[in-house]
């Protein structure tokens, strides 16, 4: 094993961790502020796909800006959603019962969206073919696959606009605030149900995002989502429950631990090392590497 | 009101509740299709779908069958999904909610292994084109399988590679396999590391096996690039596991010969994603693949779904109903038991379920295999595939990875 290998590998890994990252916030968001597993999270990734491949052959748009366009109806979708179905389960009431119902709601709209997509759209594979997503750019003897580099890009400076977002604006600091107790935001004068919609909205649009950002160069069907669901609590867990760049570290320990697996391990095994990762994290850490013993955002 | 309301919706409710859960005319003859409808291998249960409904068109239209007083085919359909627990299930609810005559199904050999265990159980004949050795190795009486097994394909496709590349002034010394850990590729495969490419002097490069899906496909093709193989026998069964690996075969610029193990290298939705350039004499052996001489049912098919080109799963599924079709006629009965019985006896010359398939011939031995049934060898040509071997039924030339 040669060190322009080992780069290679640890390159490898990152980019394909970088929208994991982004994939992973959404999911910490939700479940930072609203206490909610949303099982239906990569159900969203995945119409934000479809999206963006619409977007691309329909109007020709270049799925990376694609990608950017997705965000205003899937905040307007997540919003919806949260108006129409979440606040039913959410707020005041017993939490066993608030979370059981909350599982089964997202669980349900999880299989509802996978199979409506399949019923409108067929289950044949679709996929949006640009040049860069079989072109490199070479930095000696590495090569950085083109689509995962800028999708890495974009992916890095949507997560920084959510880190900018929620510690320097009034209404970021509101929605941390109603994470962190919502009973003393209520007194403030905040409206936690608003800002439980904000960061459903919110979710659902980095979500959508990270899946237009994801089919530059992944084939699009409406069962994508399982590929990846997986992965993104183990990245939100990782982390530390709730915490935004704990979720975006925790994706990208995810791909490199992939990517590095294939060191020791064979292909076959390839989750392997992600799954003793967490384990290890869970043992030495249990609050996840950017948790804290309280829940914050 | 409140009394009378409630009766009023009972009685309106209750020829509903009253009837069967599937109204069937006495005299129908159903048939079951049990292939995913749903999860990743969705689109390949469509196809098997769109190539039984097309038989069953074509036979209703003629008047059914004739012994059974001109009885019409019906289809039921029930989804396999994505593992092997569903397709069970699938095949047990399908199964034991009405009568059933045969059986179609499971696309996947691992679903397909699990649902012939049902309809051995059941006993309903069951027609697959899994290729897993293991599906008729197990004395079963009531699966018949129509595909050349995995073992035979591999021993077959490899002699053609090696004639191939010597007719093109080429040795193939170093070979790299590469593929998911699905039944057919691992029957496919098995033989091919055993003792196959030790026979013909080949030795193997890079074996990397995954379970699907594949996180990315950079280390397996930067092995292949280091080792430099002369061929690559490649088993993606997974569409995305198999786009990114054909995608990272561009993008490092790997100039190698791939022999596809599988019909699922050559459905359209391949010239949309990669492009057609990225395919071009990309070789994989299937069970069946449209020869010379069936421009006419291709076109029927193709005009009938709107699809590019016919390939193995709907063809296939075309022949079994029309299999099914002539068992009936032959067993002047619905009757499972009977159907098995003719389809054992069976030795059909020509018809269009002997014609579907080559070598023209449908009769299955005492495992359930079909006799003569041999591997076709497809491939793709400026974004279409053709049958290149046997030569008899090829559409086009084979042409050598490189060559003009």
């Amino acid at each position: 094993m040669s060190v322009s290998d080992l780069a290679q590998y640890v390159v490898t890994g990152l980019l394909v961790g970088g929208v994991y990252a982004l994939m992973s916030i959404g999911l910490a968001l939700i479940f930072g502020v609203m206490r909610v597993v949303n099982f239906a999270q990569g159900d969203f990734m995945m119409l934000g796909m479809y999206l963006t491949y619409f977007l691309a052959v329909v109007s020709g748009v270049d799925p990376l800006l694609g990608a950017l366009l997705t965000i205003p109806p899937f905040f307007l979708v997540g919003v919806g959603v949260h108006r129409a179905l979440l606040v039913r389960v959410t707020g005041g009431g017993d939490p066993q019962r608030l979370m059981d119902a909350q599982l089964i709601l997202t669980l349900g709209l999880s299989l509802i969206i996978t199979n409506g997509t399949t019923m409108l759209l067929t289950p044949m594979p679709r996929g949006i073919k640009t040049a860069y997503a079989t072109q490199a750019f070479a930095i000696g003897p590495v090569l950085l696959n083109q689509a995962r580099s800028y999708a890495f890009l974009m992916a890095l400076v949507l997560a920084g606009v959510v880190y900018v977002f929620l510690t320097r604006t009034d209404l970021g600091k509101a929605l941390r605030a109603a994470a962190d107790d919502p009973e003393a935001a209520g007194y403030q004068g905040i409206d936690v149900r608003a800002m439980h919609g904000l960061a459903f909205g919110v979710g659902i649009a980095l979500v959508a995002a990270a899946g237009g950002l994801l089919a530059t160069y992944h084939p699009i069907e409406p069962t994508v989502a399982v590929n990846f669901i997986v992965l993104m609590f183990v990245a939100v867990v990782l982390g530390g429950l709730g915490s935004i760049p704990g979720a975006f570290a925790g994706g990208l320990l995810i791909g490199l631990v992939q990517s590095l697996t294939l060191l020791v391990l064979p292909f076959q095994l390839q989750n392997v090392g992600v799954f003793i990762t967490f384990l290890l994290v869970l043992y030495l850490r249990p609050q996840g590497l950017f948790g804290q013993r309280l829940r914050a955002v | 009101m409140k009394p009378l309301a409630i009766l009023l919706a009972v009685l309106v409710a209750a020829p509903m509740l009253l009837a069967p859960p599937v109204a069937t005319a006495a005299d129908d003859f159903t048939i079951a299709l049990v292939a995913p409808l749903s999860g990743r291998w969705a689109r390949q249960g469509q196809l098997k779908k769109m190539g039984a409904e097309m038989a069953i068109a074509e036979i209703n239209a003629q008047g059914g069958i004739k012994a059974l007083g001109g009885a019409k085919i019906v289809l039921r359909e029930a989804d396999a999904g994505d593992s092997v627990e569903k397709a069970v299930s699938a095949a047990q609810r399908v199964l034991a909610r009405e009568k059933i005559s045969a059986g179609i199904g499971a696309w996947l050999s691992s679903f397909t292994l699990g649902v012939t265990e049902v309809a051995e159980r059941l006993e309903v004949p069951w027609f697959t084109l899994s290729y897993a050795d293991s599906i008729t190795e197990r004395g079963f009486k009531y699966t018949f399988q129509t595909s050349p097994v995995s073992s035979l394909q591999a021993e077959q496709a490899l002699d053609l590679v090696v004639d191939l590349a010597k007719r093109n002034k080429q040795t193939l010394r170093k070979a790299a396999i590469v593929g998911d850990n699905t039944a057919a590729t691992v029957f496919f495969f098995k033989p091919l590391r055993e003792k196959l490419l030790k026979a013909k002097g080949i030795e193997i490069v890079v074996d990397e096996i995954w379970t699907p899906p594949l996180a990315d496909a950079t280390a397996i093709v930067q092995k292949v690039r280091s080792t430099q193989p002369d061929i690559v026998f490649y088993g993606a069964t997974n569409f995305p596991d198999s786009i990114q690996v054909l995608q990272k075969v561009k993008e490092f610029g790997l100039n190698v010969p791939i022999q596809g193990v599988g019909a699922w290298l050559v459905t359209p939705e391949y010239v949309k994603t990669v492009g057609k350039e990225l395919l071009d004499n990309i070789m994989t052996v299937t069970a069946a693949h449209p020869l010379k001489g069936q421009e006419e049912l291709v076109k029927r098919f193709t005009e009938r779904t709107g699809e590019p080109f016919m390939t193995q799963d709907p063809l296939m599924t075309y022949a079994h109903v029309w299999i099914i079709k002539e068992a009936a006629e032959m067993a002047k009965s619905a009757d499972p038991k009977a159907i098995r019985d003719a389809v054992a006896k069976l030795d059909l010359k020509s018809g269009p379920a002997a014609s579907t398939l080559a070598p023209g011939r449908i009769k299955y031995d005492e495992r359930g295999r079909r006799v003569g049934a041999a591997p076709i060898i497809v491939q793709w040509q400026n974004g279409e595939p053709f049958t290149v071997v046997p030569v008899e039924y090829a559409t086009k030339k084979p042409i050598w990875h490189g060559a003009k």
